[in-house]
């Protein structure tokens, strides 16, 4: 059996196309139906914004992959011509590296971004859930499972926020804690308030919108369920809240050291955690100077997050070279299963020889007792096991797979495997045949 | 010394773990942390069941215990908000105190006004106030060095490693409220014991010397007052956490000092060993 991977992602394909061969968590269980009714029964499909892709596993990795491309191009209504060149096929080794650098966060976008960690498991849920995974797929997973956790608690990979909207909200944390008791306030309703509003109101107790433009910011209050508040009282939501984004597209300053002043006497001095997304600047650079108050502007954040990225890039060495030893794990394993079947027909024709004589010796053994006759059995048995010892585990750890075959071959002719295949199967129709005995 | 030799281990666990910040890291430190408390409990007990009361009468005993209470105080905190950060700031003080006195010697005999109650209720709760003073100050030394990096809008080290500025302010002003309490406490305790054992004690030298202008006794009200005056500023009068934190700092330097120097060199009343 091999692994095969078919899919298309943000290295490949630009937007356009990932939009249209996307396929939503709900329409994921027909997906997998579909490309069962085509002969791919054990598969896992991944879609994110940034990919689709399909775990499979196959005998013949090359015919699968054509007919994974085939019935997803057919499922979402494009043409090949619109996705080949997008597309990838991988296979075995190739394909797990890729599902394991995936997982980890190595493909990512954001490289070490923590949302694809869950997507993976997620798609492996609903695959398992919806139709059930083999031996090979479920192994592959956790195996992905465990390099993505293995990645980020061990490399650094995911630390420090990668985004201005996360970097603010890291940093909110820092001085405040947990963010759930605090409110929030939003100077604008342009695409940078909505962004922080959007991020800010996951966290946070309330979120209020203070606007020039009463109708956008009544937009924006709808959009993430929060509050609006006329420009002219936005120094009273101040009082309250503890975390302000200020992002207007004013040619003057919005808040004056003057003003931030008097807010901070009405707030007893509690701390304030300001962030000037706006160019020009909205808040007096003068503020920053005052003990209670965090300022921070659009540079200061674009530092962090550079900071944060070229941090992360140190760590991908360390990543990749966890992937890799996952990799070789993994695909010894697969090996060792191309084995299997050689192993069972092997051990299965020993241990007829071991039955059919110990049946040719029952007379002989019937003037033996009981106990020295389970003696027997248990001796010719271990004799049995130690003799194939050896040669399945050579057998499992061959890396290639021509070698492998031709020992298969070998072995199969040497003890006339097929033969006793044969005879097996014969028996078992049989006694299939035989009608059972009745009840009485 | 094999005792400051568990704390040194301690605090390289937390060293690594500052620096790995890899759980298994954080396990051994707190393991290592809490394997030297139960050492030196049961060293302390010892002690306890030869002296008939526990060892806290001179230099080496009084400093052993404090460093065993920090310990336990320290470990709770850990425990109760499971942050591990501050654990590298906390154990050098540990091997420090106990490294002092690792070659002095324990007390073999305590007068017998040593075993009236209050004794035990004075230099206990003192004890235990200064071991809370220890911990806020270190935990208020860590606010100001994060206070400093968020100002400065510079994240470094200490921005990815210490809880946030509200968890530190918040384990500073308890460990100074719990202190402070404690300091009452003891300070109360010591004039009940005076006033008990004042007729017992008459042909002592240092019966004498236990008023307020002696220097120990003096600088133990001083430093009641400099932290009764924090958390009555932070409570009433808007004081910011940052100068809380600092002044919870610059209090247990005035308690160290009181603890060692002045006690051992200018006070002539609390002399017991």
């Amino acid at each position: 059996m091999h692994l095969v991977l078919v899919g298309l992602s943000h290295h490949t394909a630009p937007l356009e196309v990932r939009e249209r061969m996307g396929i939503t968590r709900s329409m994921v269980p027909a997906a997998l139906d579909r490309l069962s009714q085509d002969g791919c029964d054990d598969a896992v499909l991944l879609s994110t914004c940034n990919r689709t892709e399909v775990y499979a596993v196959a005998p013949d990795p090359s015919s699968m992959g054509e007919r994974i491309v085939a019935c997803l191009a057919d499922y979402r209504g494009v043409s090949r011509e619109e996705i080949d060149a997008a597309l990838y096929v991988r296979t075995d080794a190739d394909a797990a590296r890729h599902l394991f650098r995936v997982s980890a966060g190595l493909d990512s976008l954001v490289v070490g971004e923590p949302e694809i960690l869950g997507q993976v498991k997620d798609a492996y849920k609903i695959a398992n859930e919806s139709r059930g995974t083999g031996t090979v797929i479920n192994r592959l997973f956790h195996g992905a499972f465990a390099i993505g956790k293995r990645v980020r608690s061990d490399t650094g990979l995911a630390e420090g926020a990668v985004s201005l909207s996360y970097a603010a909200v890291t940093l909110a944390r820092k001085i405040f804690g947990d963010l759930s008791s605090h409110h929030f306030v939003v100077f604008g309703a342009g695409e940078m308030a909505r962004l922080s509003a959007v991020h800010f109101h996951q966290h946070v107790a309330s979120t209020t919108i203070a606007t020039r433009r009463q109708d956008r910011g009544e937009a924006l209050a709808a959009e993430i369920n929060g509050q609006v508040t006329s420009w002219d009282a936005r120094f009273d939501a101040l009082v309250e809240a503890d975390i302000l984004v200020s992002a207007t597209g004013a040619a003057d300053l919005v808040v004056t050291e003057l003003e931030m002043r008097r807010v901070l006497a009405a707030r007893r001095r509690r701390p304030m955690f300001l962030v000037d997304l706006a160019v020009p600047r909205d808040i007096a650079p003068e503020v920053a100077g005052m003990e209670e108050v965090f300022l921070y502007n659009l540079d200061d954040l674009r530092g962090i997050v550079q900071e944060n990225l070229a941090r992360r890039q140190d760590a991908v060495a360390k990543a990749e070279r966890l992937v890799n030893d996952e990799v070789a794990a993994w695909h010894g394993w697969l090996r060792s299963r191309a084995a299997i079947p050689t192993v069972v027909a092997l051990r299965t024709r020993f241990e007829r020889v071991r039955q059919s004589e110990l049946d040719r010796l029952a007379p002989r053994l019937a003037a033996l007792g009981p106990e020295a006759r389970q003696r027997v059995d248990e001796i010719t048995r271990l004799m049995v096991e130690k003799l194939l010892l050896t040669p399945t585990e050579q057998l499992k750890a061959i890396d290639d797979h021509e070698t492998m075959d031709a020992y298969s071959a070998a072995l199969r002719r040497l003890f006339a495997l097929d033969e006793d295949a044969a005879a097996s199967e014969s028996e078992r129709a049989a006694a299939a045949a035989t009608p059972p005995r009745p009840i009485l | 010394m094999s005792l400051a030799l568990l704390y040194v281990a301690a605090f390289a666990a937390y060293v690594w773990h500052f620096s790995s910040q890899k759980a298994l890291a954080g396990r051994v430190a707190t393991g290592l942390l809490l394997l030297a408390i139960l050492v030196h409990t049961f060293v302390l007990g010892m002690y306890t069941m030869e002296l008939g009361v526990p060892p806290m009468a001179g230099r080496t005993g009084a400093v052993s215990t404090f460093v065993w209470m920090l310990a336990i105080a320290y470990l709770s905190v850990e425990v109760s908000t499971d942050e591990r950060g501050i654990g590298i700031f906390v154990t050098p003080l540990l091997v420090a105190l106990q490294g002092l006195v690792a070659h002095g010697a324990m007390p073999t005999d305590v007068p017998q006004y040593f075993a009236a109650p209050f004794v035990a209720v004075h230099v206990g709760a003192l004890l235990f106030a200064y071991a809370s003073f220890a911990l806020a100050c270190v935990v208020g030394i860590t606010y100001v060095l994060l206070f400093r990096e968020l100002k400065r809008r510079t994240p470094g080290v200490f921005f990815q490693r210490l809880p946030s500025l509200q968890v530190l302010d918040r384990m500073n002003m308890r460990a100074v409220w719990i202190g402070w309490l404690l300091l009452t406490i003891g300070l109360v305790g010591g004039a009940v014991w005076l006033r008990d054992v004042s007729v017992q004690m008459a042909d002592d030298p240092r019966l004498p010397h236990m008023t307020l202008t002696d220097p120990k006794i003096l600088m133990a009200l001083v430093t009641w007052v400099i932290y009764g005056v924090l958390l009555a500023s932070r409570r009433w009068a808007g004081l910011t956490a940052r100068r809380a934190a600092w002044l919870s700092a610059v209090g247990f330097a005035l308690v160290l000092l009181n603890f060692l120097p002045v006690a051992y060199f200018f006070a002539r009343s609390h002399n017991f060993a």
